[in-house]
Formats: C-alpha cells, structure tokens, sequence
C-alpha cells in the first residue's frame, strides 16, 4: 500500500497553497518524480554517512546523473498515471519504494487510485498510524537520499543542475573499471543500469575531445584490463577440475547449508596450499636433483606405500638423498647450488604461507569479528537466517523444522527466565568442568609420554642389527599406528564429557571440545618432534633426517587411514546403528569441528615433513583428494544437516586461527630450531659437513663478499638480519603501531555509541515533532489563541531532559511523557477528512530529513516567541528557519571537508 | 539463437559482464538454462521473451525455496504483476545472489524480498510472513499467536533503533551488517 503517506498531496489546495511558494511546480520536477523507488539510495546508505560522498567520485549519488531528458521519461510517468489497476506488481516502477513524497504529487490525476489504496488498506483507520508510517519514510529518506530531500529548496534547482553537471563530470572522468563497479552496485534492473551507463558514455565521449590524452590512457587501460579478464576467463575454463568441484560444493550446500560446506572449502583451501608447495618443491629441489640422480638398486615390493621405507629411502622423496654439491650439466651455464636451492625455497614457500595465512585470517577476522559484544540478540538473527543455497526439499523441510525449534525454544527461555542456579549448584557444575579439564589434560599428558617412552623403546629396538628386513620395517609401523590410535580415541573418549558437563550456550561446548583436542594434538606433535630433534638426531643412525621424513610418512598415512576408519565408524556404522538397532540415535550429523581438527593435523604434519622430504606434499594433495571424495559420498549417504544453528564463518575464522597459531607458528619454530640450532648428518643430505644448517647462508654470503657487484647482499644480511639493533628497533615500532591503532579503535568504539545513542535521539525527535505539526494542524481551527500558548510552552523543554542516556530510560523519562501528553489521539483528525488546508504538512514534513530534525527543534528552542499568530505561520516559520540553519550546517560541512 | 546450441552476441555478452556480477561462464550457462526453460517455439525470440512465473519456478534452485514467490515478484519487471521474468531480469536475479555481489546490495535487495507487501519497510504483518515462510506453513512446526507476537516484539526491540515499529532499509543493513554469514547464505548458484 503505497500512497498512504502523501495523503495530504492528493488535495488540490496544496498546489494552491500560497504558504509554500518554493513548493511549486518546477520544471525540472517532471523528470525527476519517477524513480525507481530504491533509486534513492545511490550506492549504499552506509555510504551517505559520509559527508564528503559529494566529493568522492565512488560515491557519488547516480540517482542525480539518471536525471534525463524528460521525453525519456514519459512512458514511465505515462505507466504510473495509469497503472491504477495494479500499481505493485511492477517491481521496478514499484511506487510504494518511492522515498520522495512529491511522487505522488502526480496522483491527483488519477484520483481512483489513490482511492483504491485506501480501500486495500485497512489497518491505518487512524492519523497516528500514518503519521508513523509517513515518519518511517521520513527515516528512509533522511538516510537514503539526503540530496533529494532538498528538493524542495529554493535554489535548490539550479544547485542540482550544477551538482549533476559535476557527477557526470566525475563519472566520466572516472577509470573504466571504477566506473563499471559503480554502476554494478547500482540496485536497478538491467535497462535502468544501461541507460545510465549509456547516459555517462555520451557524456563521455561528448568530452572526448577535451581530454584525448587521459582518454586514450582509459582506453589502453581499458584494452589490458579486458584482455586480462580474457586471459582470465580463458585460465578459468582450464581449471575444469574445479568446475567440478564448484558442482560437488554446489551439492553439498545445496543439501547441507553453508556450515558442512564450509568443511569442504577448508579442506580445497588447505589442497590448494599443497599443490603450491609441491609445484614449488618439484621444480626447485627435485628436478635438478633428478638431472644427477644414480639408478636406485633396492628393490620394490609394495610394503613401501605404508612405511615409506625401503626402495624410498634412497629416492627424492628424502632429505638424504640430496647432493651437497652443485650441479650443472654444461660447463657454460652457471652451477646450481644445491644447498642453496633447498634452503632458499623451503623458506619463501613458508614465508609465502605466513603471509597468506596471515591475510586470510586477518580478512575474516575483520569480515566476522566486526563487533561481535554489541550483537547480542537473537531474534535479529532471523532476518538473515535463512540459507538460500539450500535447494533440497527435504533439507528446506528439515531446516524448517529445526528453526520452528529453535525459536520456540528461545521464546519458552525468555518467557521462564534464565533458571537461578542456587551457590551448590554452581560450585557442583564448576568442580564437573574442572574435573572433565583435568582429566583432559591427564589424558592428553598420559598420551605424550606413552608415546614418548614407547617410541624411544622402538627407537632402540630399530637401531639394533639383528633382525630381517620386514621385521625392521614393521617395527617402525608400530609407533604411527599408536599416535594415530591415540589421535582418534582420546577425542572420541572426550566426547563423554559432554554427557556430564553442562554449559550454558551450545557455543562453549563447542569451543571447549575444540580447545581440548587442539591441546592433545598439538602436544602429540610436540612431544613427537622432541623425539626427533633430541632422540632420534643425537642417536647413531647413519642419516637421522631420512629417519623423521619416514616417520612422518608413516604418520601421514596412519592418519589418511584412520580417517577413512574414521568416516566408516563414526558416519556409516554409526548410521546403521541408529537406524537399525538403537532408533533413538538416528541419523548422525556431520562432526565439522573433529573433522576439521583432523585436517589441521595432518597439514601440521605435512608442514613439518616438508624440510625432511620435499615430496610429502604429494602424499598429502592425493591423501585430500581421497578424503574429499570419500567425505562426500559418506556425507551424503549418512548424514543429515546439522540441527543447530553454526556459525560458519565465525568458526571458520576460529579454524583458520589455529592453523595458523599453534599449528603454522609451531612448525615454524621446529624448522627455526632445526636450521639454527641442530647438527645435520655427517653423511647424508645436502648440508652433511656442516656445523648446522645456517652455516650454508653464512658461508655463501662469504663468497659473495669478493665480488663487488654484490655487496649490497652483504650489506642486508650483515645490517638487517645479523643485527640486534634492527629487530630491536622494527619490534619498537611494531609496538607503538599496535598501540596507536589500540587507541584508535577505542575511540571509535565510543563513537559508534555516541552515534547509536543519537540515533535513538533523533528518532524520538522526530515522532515528537510530527506529533506537534499534527497537533498544530488539528487545534488550528477550533482556537489558535490556545495554540499560540501551546507553541511556546513546548519549546522550554530543556533539551537535556529530550535525551536521557539509554533508549529504556527514554521511555519514562519526564521530557517523553509531556510530550506524548500533550498531544490528544482525539485531536487528531481522520486523514481522509483532513482536506481544508493540509498543504502544510506535507511541506513541512518533507523539509526534514532526520539529520536536520535536531537543527529544526534548536530553533524552536532559541524562538520561543514565534513571528506569526497563526499556528501553521509559526510552525512555517520555524521549518523555514530551521532550513536555513541546516543549510548553513551543511556550508560548514562543506567547508570543513 | 534457438536451441541448446543458441549463443549470446558477443556485445551484448560483453555488456551484461559489464552490468552484472557475473563472469562469462556463468552468463552463458544462465542462458543455457534460460532458454531450456523456453518453449521450443519461442527460443528463436531470444531476449523478448518472458517466462511465467511457473516456469521460472521449476529451476530445482528456486523450486525448494520458500521465498521464491517474493524472488520472482522482485526481480521481475513485467507490467501485469505476474512475475514473469524475461532473461535480463533472470541475470539481474542472478547477479544478485551471486558470490561476488557486495553485501550492500545483497541486503538491498533481501529487504525487497522480505518487504511481503512491498510498502518500503518491515512492519508486523512482513515479519510474520517472514517467520511463516522460516517455519513452514505445516501445523505442527508454525508458531501459535502469542508466540509470534512475543517473537515480533524481539525482533523489533533488536533491531529497530528508531523506535518507530517498523524495521526500514538503513535498520535492517545494519543488522545484516552484523551478521558475517549473510552474504555467503544469501547465494543461489546455477
């Protein structure tokens, strides 16, 4: 129902009225009524806040360069006059979206239409309900479109004109990409976006000839840009693969929502990040390798894949194998070095992994950790609830379902109260979580040092030389399977606790069941690499690097495996049970964040692995590969979509966080460890010789010092990374940069709560205002002595008591009660008979935006003693003044920026 | 053009990439799904033609979907308020609910399709019909009078910062400003 707040423009008197004179009919008003309704809101409303959004050339207002020759506009205008039989059904023309009353200024034309709204609109009987709903347009319009609420303005037209002459201006001068970004986020229909792409091109190249020169620049830049997006296009239509995969996520968030899909994005990031390191591995480490490689002479038997033992150990695959010379196949090309190759690439591949980490974790810390202590409801929530990617019937039953759930739940909660746990109760529920903590830990403690003590047993026991080939073997297989047990049982064994504890949010759970795996994983790994930085490379194995890269195999494989158990148990058998002998199981849900933590795990492996056997990144992109596939089917085939809620990119952003602290930073410091610290192999591997790993750096930079041209190299490293002085100095400045943006974020934490808080204050303002104006209107006629008393004794409301501190105060507060007091619902008139002079209103109502409301009661403050005798001459005058001042507010704006 | 085998124009391929969200791909396959959709006769017409909403509605993306109504009705621009759609009001449709489209938008247009009687805001009787279509219209999972009523009263006192009663554009932006999940959720792929 659309027309219900211009009520008053249907009178004829309006356009009569001699009190408005600026509100007369302008030429150029013709144009400029019919509006897509959303149109005035030119980019976005966050980016009206902005006072400078006439200076910015990204945001500037299109609505104002749509403005077009007013023949181009007939047939819509046409379509509006005529559209009575159904004025809603066209979206695009939809006029109930129009923020900008003077549309309907075009009504009294076709006066029936404006009738049959009124008869479609049977809950506004009253003026107070339209006096709100025109309040809310108000609201729209002070934040949609503050430039076409000076329409009314006096001046305003030529002032337009020339803003318009200066938008087009700027779009034109705009660059070609900025410019088809702008118009992209237009939210017009199609022909609408290309009539002003169309519009600012003929403007364009009506300015053709000024500008040749940056013209011919946009051009070429143009040309590149297209010819990359080609290359791009083309690049993408050769990733078929994950086309194919863009299917299968398609599928699964069809079926499962975002949260599940989430687990399968993680999973092709983290896939992603291993083709890469492989890419960069195979062709700086192995491929010169394999130019000098010698025939291997062990033989194959296939026991291999699962301890990588054997033939493998005298192949790429391993640290050991590589030269410690240089290589070069002609004596005219300068020779690789080796040692070089091999530190150097493992470095920036890490270097590149930091900071690529470091992005994505900042970019959804900042996507999704916005301010998460001001969003405290629920209920809001369910505006954006819905999950539009789910295209199964059945799961858009069962979401129904679950969300039907969910909200009775929530509202019997809020309706009962939170329960009052009495002081035993809590200590009782406190002493459960600190009792399932320690035995957490305990657990977790009593795994390490079992594996500990037994893979320092197993050590000795593969040292020793009495024992075939295949019972060597063997033994190594023992301690993977033990740490891959212990990885999958203990969690499963933490998942009891969840009958005994109790928490008060879901979320804790979660995040506790988390922090406890994490925990036990991450202290297997440490307990593991202890092992093999103290035990294993100070025992008397001939190559102790070779050694670890074969447990690691060995772990990754374990891994794999038990992850495929994992999916057999925990999904497949889990369902039969629950659907065969225990009903009340019934299907199981996907386990996103044990899973997740899998993948972590075996990413931290293979991180490790990396320095010890260049190739387990290939291990790991076939290892994922399997897993994916195998996670699908057994999803599809076992699983139901999660029942509650889960916050996936907030956790999302918690995954990425702990693949980046304690697994990345972790491994970054055992290779820091193993580089700086650790002696490396007499006999094998490309450092064998040295004191420890660095001393290769050290030495190189050693003979780049004879050679001249490359003493700026020696320079860097003897002043930047040798140097005390510098860390000191960059980690100071780290420092205070942290420290300022600290207080930089303070502050603005603070001025969004002033801003709230003025929000709610204008809001108020204006209903109070609107209420006066009617108030105004109706006591006009009857006496406008009494009116005049009236008038002045609103004003002397101390604007202190108008803005209490917090919205539920403002409800009581003294300043609200006289103001509602003071207007009488039986003053009000019926809006349908409230025809002799409104014209009034409209004008003045439409003179406000929200943001010149407070400008507007100022003024009423200052004059106490309005000019006139007539109330709506007071109420004019006032409006007109507090005009004057918000223009002057707006120069000054102006000015400042 | 006409049959599965019927191409865009290259200029006009190049001027819905420059409008839209999409990338060539998926223009094309929007196409290709478009004019499946077509009956045989009309494919030849290309871009003039407009599917009935019963057809649009039959794509097994917007079939399940129980706002689909409100899609339809937003994006379609045909005068007789059936929401027939034609193809670019299908890409404009599209484009918005692709990844790439900004938030902004993506609320933007989210607000139209939960705006039931398309007035410009939020009032009660659109947040019940909101919760209707969360809930399903089945007995047992609807919510009863006073439940919905508490329900309402919850949203508004969340999210309607002026206090008016109702939610409009600027109030409902900031919730979904709030809520990371949104975009990734308000997203139909083809």
């Amino acid at each position: 129902m659309a027309f219900h707040y211009n009520d008053a423009f249907e009178n004829p008197d309006y356009h009569d009225s001699e009190t408005l004179e600026l509100d007369r009919v302008r030429p150029r008003w013709s144009a400029s009524f019919h509006r897509n309704p959303y149109d005035s809101s030119p980019y976005d409303p966050y980016d009206d806040y902005s006072a400078e959004e006439q200076n910015s050339p990204m945001e500037m207002p299109v609505d104002s360069v749509q403005l077009q020759s007013p023949a181009e506009y007939s047939p819509r205008a046409f379509a509006f006059e005529t559209s009575d039989s159904n004025p809603y059904g066209n979206a695009h023309i939809n006029p109930s979206f129009d923020y900008e009353p003077e549309f309907a200024y075009m009504l009294p034309t076709s006066s029936d239409t404006f009738n049959d709204h009124y008869v479609h609109r049977p809950d506004t009987p009253d003026g107070v309900s339209i006096i709100q709903r025109r309040s809310r347009q108000e609201v729209d319009m002070a934040v949609l479109a503050p430039s076409s609420l000076l329409q009314l303005d006096p001046g305003y037209n030529e002032e337009k004109q020339k803003q318009e002459e200066k938008l087009i201006q700027n779009l034109a001068n705009l660059s070609t990409w900025e410019r088809i970004k702008a118009i992209k986020k237009i939210p017009k229909t199609m022909k609408e976006k290309r009539e002003i792409r169309n519009h600012v091109l003929r403007e364009k190249t009506k300015s053709h000839n000024q500008d040749a020169q940056i013209n011919r620049c946009t051009q070429c830049f143009y040309n590149t840009f297209l010819s990359f997006r080609r290359f791009k296009n083309g690049l993408l239509e050769c990733f078929q693969f994950f086309q194919l995969w863009q299917k299968t996520l398609k599928v699964i968030g069809g079926k499962f929502g975002t949260s599940v899909c989430s687990y399968f994005v993680f999973l092709t990031w983290l896939l992603m990040f291993n083709v890469f390191s492989f890419l960069v591995n195979f062709s700086f480490i192995t491929v010169p390798q394999l130019i000098e490689a010698k025939a291997d002479n062990l033989s194959f038997t296939g026991l291999e894949f699962f301890t990588g033992a054997g033939y493998f150990k005298e192949t790429v695959l391993y640290y050991g194998f590589y030269t410690n010379g240089t290589i070069s196949k002609t004596k005219s090309t300068s020779p690789y070095d080796m040692q070089l190759a091999y530190i150097f690439t493992i470095g920036i591949y890490f270097i590149l992994c930091f900071l690529s980490l470091l992005y994505s974790m900042a970019k959804s810390f900042r996507r999704n950790f916005i301010n998460p202590s001001m969003y405290s409801g629920h209920a809001a929530k369910l505006l954006c609830i819905w999950d539009f990617s789910i295209t199964n019937e059945k799961a858009v039953k069962l979401k129904q379902r679950n969300l039907s759930t969910q909200m009775k739940e929530t509202l019997s909660e809020v309706n009962t109260e939170v329960l009052k746990l009495s002081v035993c109760q809590k200590i009782a529920q406190l002493s459960i979580h600190l009792a399932a903590w320690v035995v957490s830990l305990g657990a977790a403690a009593a795994s390490c040092a079992g594996i500990y003590y037994f893979s320092t047993a197993n050590l000795e026991l593969f040292l020793k030389d009495d024992k075939t080939e295949l019972e060597s073997e063997a033994v190594t297989l023992v301690l993977p399977i033990v740490v891959g047990l212990l990885n999958h049982m203990v969690p499963f064994f933490y998942s009891f606790f969840g009958f005994v504890e109790k928490f008060t949010y879901p979320k804790y759970q979660i995040y506790t069941s988390i922090g406890r795996n994490i925990i036990l994983k991450m202290s297997i790994i440490g307990i593991l690499c202890y092992y093999w930085l103290n035990i294993v490379a100070a025992s008397k194995a001939q190559c102790w690097e070779t050694l670890v890269g074969q447990d690691i195999y060995k772990l990754i494989v374990v891994e794999f495996i038990c992850c495929l158990l994992g999916s057999f148990f925990g999904e497949f058998v889990r369902r039969i049970i629950g659907t065969k002998c225990c009903q009340q199981l019934g299907v199981p849900e996907f386990d996103i964040a044990r899973n997740v933590l899998d993948l972590i795990y075996a990413q931290t492996l293979a991180w490790i692995g990396i320095f010890f056997s260049p190739l387990i990144p290939a291990i790991q992109i076939i290892s994922f590969f399997i897993i994916f596939y195998v996670k699908k089917v057994s999803l599809m085939m076992n699983c139901q979509p999660p029942r509650k809620a889960w916050r996936a990119s907030q956790m999302n952003t918690v995954f990425i966080f702990l693949l980046f602290f304690p697994s990345f930073t972790g491994v970054l410091s055992v290779i820091a460890v193993i580089v700086w610290r650790m002696k490396p192999s007499e006999m094998c591997g490309p450092f064998r010789g040295l004191e420890t790993i660095f001393a290769a750096i050290s030495s190189w930079v050693a003979i780049l010092a004879t050679y001249p041209a490359s003493l700026w190299v020696v320079w860097i490293y003897h002043n930047l990374f040798e140097s005390v002085h510098f860390f000191f100095i960059l980690s100071v400045i780290v420092l205070i940069i942290t420290y300022l943006y600290w207080q930089i974020i303070d502050g603005r934490k603070i001025m969004v709560r002033l801003l709230q808080e003025q929000i709610i204050n204008e809001g108020k303002d204006k209903m109070f205002l609107l209420k006066k104006l009617r108030a105004l209107q109706a006591s006009r006629l009857p006496n406008t002595g009494q009116q005049q008393e009236r008038n002045s004794s609103v004003p002397q409301l101390p604007r202190q008591q108008m803005l209490p501190s917090s919205p539920d105060d403002m409800e009581r507060s003294p300043g609200i009660m006289e103001r509602d007091s003071y207007v009488e619902p039986s003053e009000m008139p019926e809006m349908n008979s409230f025809s002799p002079h409104p014209a009034e209103i409209p004008g003045m109502t439409s003179f406000f935006p929200q943001a010149e409301m407070t400008s507007f009661s100022r003024a009423v403050q200052r004059d106490p003693q309005p000019a006139g005798t007539a109330g709506i001459s007071d109420a004019l005058a006032l409006a007109l003044r507090a005009r004057q001042e918000a223009e002057w507010e707006m120069g000054e704006e102006d000015f400042r920026s | 053009m006409g049959g599965s085998g019927s191409h865009l124009p290259r200029d006009l391929l190049g001027e819905y990439q420059e409008l839209t969200f999409l990338s060539k791909q998926e223009i094309l396959l929007a196409h290709r799904r478009f004019s499946e959709l077509l009956p045989k006769e009309e494919r030849d017409r290309g871009f003039l033609s407009r599917l009935p909403r019963s057809k649009i509605l039959t794509l097994p993306e917007l079939r399940a979907n129980p706002f689909r109504h409100r899609i339809c009705q937003v994006f379609s621009t045909a005068d007789d308020g059936e929401g027939s759609m034609s193809f670019e009001d299908f890409l404009d449709m599209l484009s918005v609910f692709s990844d790439t489209a900004t938030p902004e938008i993506k609320s933007h247009y989210a607000f139209r399709i939960f705006d039931f009687d398309d007035d410009g805001t939020l009032d009660k009787k659109d947040l019940e019909n909101l919760v209707n279509c969360l809930t399903g219209e089945g007995e047992e999972s609807r919510l009863n009078p006073v439940e919905m009523d508490q329900l309402i009263q919850n949203i508004l006192e969340e999210s309607d910062i002026d206090k008016d009663g109702t939610i409009n554009l600027s109030e409902f932006q900031h919730i979904i400003s709030r809520s990371p999940d949104f975009p990734s959720s308000f997203k139909i792929v083809l």
